[in-house]
């Protein structure tokens, strides 16, 4: 049954950035802001961490060192948080559409990164290979050694603390309530604007984490559009895990299997590979339609706050 | 407050005319340039100018503007804003035309030299890429912002700009996302010709970035510059028009329709499979493929609106689900002949023999001919175009009293009368040059014109248009009102979607990719994406997505250029898009009365009772 083994660590592997960037998502949908921007994030990420971590190799001659990987980590994280911020103050600031907004975001990650790598690389659509990579963790199972990177626990470490934050703490009160009733909150004392912000940070830095993941940890690269669709998958796992992590958390192991299982069955003869790719986009159609459950989102989600 | 930004605007333009280049009389081919600037000219790489070329008249032009940075500033303190308004009139008439001047000598210097020298036997003019710069636009800039801090002055002037709020948006935003696309350019690259060479002092280095980024922007808005040029934005600009159409037709039902590349790809399918494999006669032939790129769109939109209607799922992701599917089934179709099904072999015909993914070619009676082929056929200009456009404008213009149906039948009627004994006048010779004739804009960008008239027909002069409307402005006030909610949002998404199938006229029935007839996987299907900017840059009116859609065509054309002088990566268009839709969501950071409706109306009608007051005090005898 090796191959069992080998599908339950890849489903691990697949579902991290997933849940990462979903966790990020509950954030900011939760105070109210749609994060359709996602994906943008993941991608900013990734190619910040990549790019870091090749500059810093270059500057120190192909040096291997354990802090490097995650110095990219760090860089990566705060770009997260950066294009959040340009998110947060398009759609809290300057009241824009938040689903316009962020498709600007997504569009520009298409653009932005390939214009670096063809002053760094000469080349638009990937960049250099990195040495230093985000240590992994080894796991025995059974006879199976099961190999995952730091990340994919961290992601998974997240979950309660996330729940804990969320449910048990005056902060997550606050903000669940921000998200539902903007204005009954303002009246309690909680600053509403400052909490979206925070909320939409946080969420690009999870996002930039998950790239960092993707870039240094899954691979060795940054590759153009390497996301392919996570960002949006997450959001969809947000909607169906309705908004609370324990269901993010469900959902998104739902679509790392169904990725995990798309990578085993390529190559086979029992399906071709070109439409095992399109299965976890099929499932998350399928999600949104309510045939696998119905999902109430925040009241407040989307519209801008006026006091 | 205004006055202070006015004073800011003046102190930026006199830093911008000191530190930039006025002029570029000569460039080598890797932007490298010899910058004329009124203070003493630049040349970092050393190149020489001919014998006999003098730009000594800049500065006096220095002296000039100088003096009218003064005047101005001055004006702007006057006391009556009647005098203040008609002092920064003249100022900033004087403005554009001492910039008319500046335009007038160079360009006159310059031919002057070229001409000696062509004159003389040389097989190249000595002086190329040359052009006004920076230094010179800022003047000219700076005398239109005069002209309108003019009217500004004036009662009424904030409700004129309010009132123009659909073209100061975009123009803001389109300003803005220059700069900042500037900005990138300027930290990313080393300035022109600064590159390697020691010693430079401030001064040059400054000058050498700004030469960048001038430059940068006039390679990507030169192809309007040439015929060929022109051609070529309008090939990039035609699949544009069709995406732009189907975002802003959701945009107007209240949907957002992201899922334009996956609409697209799957009328490319739909067109090839008919164009390639439809036995039927040629006639019939192209208007079928035609209608089956509209069918694939219109289903690969339809599902998600059925999906959003029966089941209230979400658009915006399902659309761009459905793109990712979409490219799925593209390379499942072309990408192998082979597959295996559960062990089972099977075989498509679909894929043509080679290395790369692509279909069959197209049987003949399936092409749409290229624009050239349309207006030139043969190397002889035809009437038959120009006669159907002028005899359908003069139809509907001269049945202005008649219903709009009657109107638009007898418009299509003369158009066909038109095409059809313009096609019997005899043409006229022409010669047709290899740039031109190469260009792949087709018959395509025609029927972009047609879908352009259906958007505004339907959308603007139809019930159901209006009641599409109504239901993307107020969807409640719209049912109940009577609208059937759930049916319009299958329409708009199916109609929205078909709007982007045709996009695949271009590319797959018009050879408009590289030439070949055939569907390919490397089909731009991120075109698609593109139609978001388009439609927001043109406030989802016709003529402003006509004019948007033709602004991106010239700047991916240029694009294409710039990749090929300067090295920069022609993803720079993308980057400029998402700056424009972003600073187009934000409002282009202007006051909410520029975006909100309501705000703009209460402006205008305090303007107006303003207006009314005044007049009241000036004739009391009007009064009771």
């Amino acid at each position: 049954m090796e191959i069992v083994e080998a599908l339950f660590f890849s489903t691990l592997r697949q579902a991290a950035p997933l849940l990462l960037t979903a966790l990020g998502g509950l954030f900011s949908e939760r105070s109210g802001v749609v994060n359709i921007a996602l994906e943008g994030m993941i991608l900013f990420g990734a190619a910040a961490a990549a790019i870091t971590v090749n500059r810093i190799e270059v500057a120190t001659g192909g040096l291997e060192a354990f802090w490097i990987p995650w110095v990219g980590l760090l860089v990566g994280a705060a770009v997260g948080g950066l294009v959040g911020l340009v998110h947060a103050i398009a759609s809290i600031k300057y009241r824009a559409d938040q689903i316009v907004s962020g498709t600007a975001i997504n569009i520009a990650a298409l653009g932005a990164p390939s214009i670096v790598l063809q002053v760094l690389y000469n080349n638009t659509s990937a960049s250099q290979e990195v040495q230093n990579r985000l240590p992994s963790i080894s796991i025995q199972l059974g006879s199976f050694d099961g190999k995952f990177s730091i990340i994919v626990l961290l992601a998974f470490l997240l979950v309660p603390v996330i729940w804990w934050v969320l449910f048990k703490t005056p902060w997550g009160l606050r903000l669940r309530a921000v998200g539902e009733h903007p204005q009954a909150a303002e009246t309690m004392g909680v600053n509403v604007i400052r909490m979206r912000y925070t909320a939409v940070i946080l969420s690009g830095v999870l996002a930039g984490i998950a790239g960092a993941y993707l870039s240094i940890g899954f691979l060795n690269q940054f590759i153009r559009a390497m996301s392919a669709g996570a960002g949006f998958i997450a959001l969809a796992a947000l909607i169906f895990g309705k908004w609370h992590p324990l269901g993010v958390l469900g959902a998104t192991l739902l679509f790392g299997f169904a990725q995990a299982l798309a990578i085993q069955l390529q190559g086979g003869d029992i399906l071709p590979a070109t439409i095992v790719q399109a299965i976890p986009f099929v499932l998350t159609m399928l999600v949104l339609a309510g045939f696998i459950g119905r999902s109430r989102p925040p009241a407040a989600v989307g519209k801008p706050y006026d006091k | 407050m205004g006055r202070y930004l006015f004073l800011t605007l003046g102190v930026i333009t006199l830093v911008l005319m000191v530190f930039s280049p006025w002029a570029v009389p000569m460039r080598e081919f890797d932007g490298t340039g010899y910058l004329l600037n009124p203070l003493g000219a630049m040349n970092p790489k050393g190149l020489n100018l001919p014998e006999g070329l003098s730009f000594g008249w800049l500065g006096i032009f220095f002296v000039l503007w100088l003096l009218l940075l003064l005047a101005a500033s001055i004006a702007m303190f006057l006391p009556s804003p009647e005098i203040r308004a008609r002092a920064l009139y003249i100022l900033g008439g004087i403005g554009v035309g001492l910039f008319a001047l500046e335009a007038y000598l160079f360009y006159q210097a310059i031919a002057a030299v070229n001409d000696a020298a062509l004159a003389a036997g040389a097989r190249r003019p000595p002086l190329r890429r040359f052009a006004l710069s920076l230094g010179a636009y800022v003047g000219l800039f700076y005398a239109l912002a005069l002209l309108l801090a003019a009217r500004m002055q004036l009662p009424g002037g904030l409700a004129f700009l309010v009132r123009l709020r659909g073209v100061v948006v975009p123009l803001v935003s389109l300003l803005l996302a220059v700069v900042a696309g500037a900005g990138v350019v300027a930290i990313l690259r080393p300035g022109l010709g600064t590159q390697g060479v020691e010693g430079l002092g401030l001064r040059e280095l400054i000058a050498g970035k700004l030469d960048l980024v001038t430059y940068t922007f006039q390679i990507l808005f030169s192809p309007v510059l040439t015929l060929p040029g022109l051609f070529n934005s309008l090939a990039f600009a035609t699949p544009l028009i069709f995406t732009g159409l189907a975002v802003a037709f959701g945009f107007r039902s209240g949907l957002f329709n992201i899922g334009a590349p996956g609409q697209l790809t799957m009328g490319a399918l739909m067109a090839m499979l008919a164009g390639v494999y439809l036995p039927l006669p040629s006639w019939l032939l192209l208007p079928t493929a035609i209608m089956a790129a509209a069918l694939g769109g219109a289903l690969w939109g339809g599902i998600v609106g059925w999906l959003k209607a029966r089941f209230g799922a979400n658009e915006v992701i399902n659309t761009i689900m459905m793109n990712y599917i979409a490219a799925s089934v593209l390379l499942f179709m072309l990408a192998a002949n082979e597959y295996r099904f559960f062990g089972n072999k099977v075989v498509l015909p679909f894929k043509a023999e080679g290395f790369e993914g692509r279909s069959q070619e197209m049987q003949p009676g399936a092409r749409i001919p290229t624009m050239i082929d349309i207006l030139a056929p043969g190397g002889v200009f035809s009437w038959a175009l120009p006669l159907a456009v002028v005899a359908a404008l003069v139809t509907y213009y001269a049945l202005r009293r008649r219903e709009l149906g009657k109107r638009l039948l007898a418009a299509s009627g003369a158009m066909v009368g038109g095409f059809v004994l313009g096609g019997l006048l005899p043409g006229v010779p022409v010669t047709i040059s290899s740039a031109l004739a190469s260009q792949l804009l087709n018959g395509s960008f025609l029927i972009a014109i047609l879908v352009l008239l259906f958007y505004n027909f339907y959308l603007f002069r139809t019930a159901g248009g209006y009641e599409l409307r109504a239901t993307g402005l107020a969807p409640r006030a719209a049912e109940y009102a009577g609208v059937n909610l759930r049916r319009k949002m299958i329409l708009a998404m199916v109609i929205s979607g078909s709007l982007a199938g045709l996009a695949a006229t271009h590319y797959v029935l018009g050879a408009g990719m590289d030439g070949t007839y055939r569907l390919k996987t490397a089909i731009p299907s991120s075109v698609g994406f593109d139609g978001i900017a388009v439609a927001l840059m043109g406030q989802n009116m016709p003529l402003g997505i006509f004019l948007s859609a033709t602004l991106f065509g010239v700047l991916l054309a240029g694009g294409v250029l710039l990749n090929a002088q300067l090295g920069i990566s022609n993803q720079i268009i993308q980057v400029l898009q998402a700056l424009i839709i972003l600073f187009i969501a934000v409002g282009g950071f202007l006051p909410r009365y520029f975006t909100d409706p309501l705000r703009a109306a209460q402006v205008e009608t305090e303007a107006k009772a303003e207006q009314e007051a005044r007049q009241a005090k000036s004739s009391p005898a009007a009064g009771v």
